[in-house]
């Protein structure tokens, strides 16, 4: 690949070594690195370069990942999707790496690959599609119908308050349609926006995965109020999603 | 700390095992004997003063009564006697029983009495009548040779009917007040007892009051500063452990990112598979030393059974199919995030050591919803079945370091479990695999 057009990623992580580390696998793979110990490196470098995506470090001398990542998406940044490295494996983290806007979430320690994965996988869903459709990032209550989903608990919430627990593939696969509604996906897109959010296989067939969902959210395919299919295209979300912060 | 204490040795059997029960007996035993000795005293004052009394009175009564009898022509004696007579004596006319000496007590007492006044004149002889110890007979000879007898039985007064009846009542009014006195001394022990069987591995154990008696006060004063400090140290390990954990995953994060760039081969690949334990036991350690601190999620209304069918689906799409059957099919309020890493770690465990892995869901009559994992397997030797929920213990025989796992896995379940007061037993299946069984009560949402 010619580096010229290689990707452009932004490591920023107050660890030398891992900065090291990772760098020089990132370039033997074919992207083009710079590399950033805190948040005020990580502004200037932002200035400089056109940076593609940026592997932002959870815990920062000074300004934290979480406030970097947050400030990101409010200024003239905000596109650029953000792939956060934690060394907690706590839900917690989990949950509000990706709702203070990172696009993926990693914990350390992790294998290379998986992050080069990630990064890919990111950078593919990105460029799918255009990040202005994406619903209100602060929220973390998207509703639809009768129906809420909880971003932080990755479960749904019926009418009546009760909590609808969701499996992994069901979440992303929701999760997908609810920030791109109204829109035709075919399989293809989805199962490449559904997989790389997790390390896990996802070899199901997107109807098969389809069909739970619509269990799930007690909908008819015959006549459908959310999950539409389009025959010979795909599935599209029919009703209206609302953010939400609660 | 632990699971309720075994009762200790009873060394003698006889004896009751519980403090309650043998302070009562003591001082019942003790009310009643002495209560005995006071009445038996009283009894025998009473008898020797009778007695001496009666002896005083004898001598001159005596030598009176038989004057009389000696004046009175023959044939009128007979009317006089019954006007002689008294409670402890009366007067015979004729030769009266045999008997012995005068051996006994009493009878060298009567004869002592009479030997100055009637004895001489009228050949006294003093007999004790054998097997009656208080009955003594004086025989006499009157002035025309006619022979009397005074027989005289020491026996004491008669008791009033109503003395029994008020030691009865006396009696019961002293148990009454031992009852209560043993209780107020062994309530508190119990309650010690209780607190402490409260203070289980969440650490959550509930503060005694420090009042009442001093003595009271003061143990659970001392009570609730030790529950204290074994929580502090208890919160102190888990820390060290947590901070360890923590700490060495930046060193791995460097030495696994080293191994990604180091050249293919079998120790790269080696060296991974190390990390990638080091990785798993630093993560379970981290959940375990979280889970100590019970979970700090609060119940909410949720729905248990597609819980365990989104579980279904996620080991459906991992590759590792499990079953679900049966249903509660009505919201409960549950913590959503614990019973899901509790039924996983279950779930792991059966499906890392057995096979036909299959959940069940039911309310049993005790209204409390039960929810088992079973496998097909090997299961667990019965002497371990409560080991095995301790934090890095792994079983001898099969489920060794060979098949993985860090041996947290059922100590965070348990913990998570205790934490929201719900019960995880394991158990052996007939025909063989393990049963996990959650029991928790069921808290309906309306």
């Amino acid at each position: 690949m010619n580096p010229m057009h290689a990707d452009h990623i932004l490591i920023v992580d107050d660890d030398r070594d891992i900065c090291e580390l990772l760098g020089t696998y990132l370039e033997k793979n074919g992207l083009r690195v710079t590399k950033a110990p805190t948040g005020k490196h990580m502004r200037a470098a932002l200035d400089n370069v056109a940076v593609d995506l940026i592997v932002l470090d959870l815990m920062l001398p000074g300004e934290d990942g979480l406030t970097l990542c947050r400030d990101l998406r409010a200024g003239k940044f905000k596109a650029i999707p953000i792939v956060m490295l934690t060394a907690r494996n706590e839900e917690a983290d989990r949950i509000l790496g990706l709702e203070m806007g990172a696009d993926d979430y990693l914990a350390k320690p992790f294998a290379a690959r998986e992050l080069l994965a990630r990064i890919h996988a990111v950078l593919r869903r990105a460029r799918m599609l255009p990040p202005n459709l994406r619903v209100d990032e602060a929220s973390h209550l998207l509703s639809f119908g009768a129906w809420q989903l909880d971003t932080t608990g990755r479960h749904l919430i019926d009418a009546s308050g009760t909590l609808v627990p969701l499996s992994g593939a069901e979440y992303r696969l929701l999760r997908v349609f609810l920030d791109h509604p109204q829109r035709v996906l075919n399989r293809d897109q989805l199962l490449n926006l559904t997989q790389g959010r997790d390390a896990e296989l996802f070899e199901r067939s997107i109807d098969l995965l389809v069909s739970r969902l619509r269990q799930r959210l007690q909908d008819d395919a015959r006549e459908p109020r959310y999950l539409k299919t389009v025959r010979s295209e795909g599935y599209v979300f029919c009703a209206a999603v609302q953010g939400k912060a609660s | 700390m632990k699971a309720p204490a075994q009762p200790g040795p009873v060394t003698k059997q006889s004896w009751p095992g519980s403090l309650f029960v043998r302070l009562l007996l003591i001082f019942f035993i003790g009310i009643v004997t002495a209560q005995a000795m006071a009445y038996a005293l009283v009894m025998y004052e009473r008898t020797m003063a009778g007695r001496g009394l009666m002896l005083e009175n004898l001598e001159r009564d005596f030598a009176s009564s038989i004057a009389i009898l000696d004046r009175v022509p023959a044939d009128e004696r007979a009317a006089w006697l019954p006007l002689l007579d008294r409670i402890n004596y009366h007067y015979q006319l004729g030769a009266g029983l045999k008997g012995q000496g005068p051996d006994t007590a009493l009878a060298q007492r009567v004869s002592a009495a009479i030997a100055d006044t009637v004895g001489p004149r009228h050949k006294a002889a003093v007999r004790a009548i054998p097997g009656e110890p208080d009955r003594v007979q004086v025989h006499l000879v009157l002035g025309d040779g006619a022979p009397v007898t005074i027989d005289l039985q020491a026996s004491s007064m008669p008791v009033s009917p109503w003395l029994p009846a008020l030691l009865l009542l006396q009696l019961a009014l002293l148990a009454i007040c031992a009852f209560f006195a043993v209780r107020i001394a062994t309530e508190p022990l119990q309650r010690l007892a209780q607190a402490a069987d409260a203070l289980g591995p969440d650490l959550k154990g509930t503060a005694l009051p420090e009042d009442g008696p001093t003595e009271v006060a003061r143990a659970s004063t001392a009570f609730n500063a030790m529950q204290k400090r074994i929580a502090g140290y208890i919160k102190e390990r888990t820390q060290i452990l947590a901070a360890i954990s923590h700490d060495l995953q930046t060193p791995i994060t460097r030495m696994r990112l080293r191994t990604d760039l180091m050249d293919e081969g079998e120790q790269r690949s080696k060296l991974q598979h190390d990390l990638d334990e080091m990785v798993l036991l630093v993560r379970e350690a981290l959940a375990y030393a979280r889970s100590l601190h019970g979970t700090d999620e609060s119940p909410r209304r949720m729905d248990l059974d597609a819980l365990l069918d989104t579980m279904r689906c996620d080991y459906d799409d991992a590759g590792s199919p499990v079953s679900v059957t049966g249903q509660v099919s009505r919201p409960v309020m549950g913590r959503p995030l614990a019973l899901r890493r509790i039924l996983g770690n279950l779930t792991d465990n059966a499906l890392k050591f057995g096979h036909d892995v299959k959940l069940t869901v039911q309310v049993n009559v005790q209204e409390e919803i039960e929810i088992s994992v079973l496998d097909r397997g090997p299961g667990i030797h019965e002497s371990e079945l409560d080991a095995v929920l301790q934090p890095f213990y792994r079983v001898e025989n099969s489920r060794n370091r060979e098949t993985g796992g860090t041996g947290l896995g059922l100590a965070i379940a348990q913990q998570l479990a205790v934490s929201m007061g719900a019960r995880l037993t394991l158990s052996n299946r007939t025909g063989g695999g393990l049963c996990a069984r959650l029991v928790m009560p069921a808290a309906w949402a309306d």
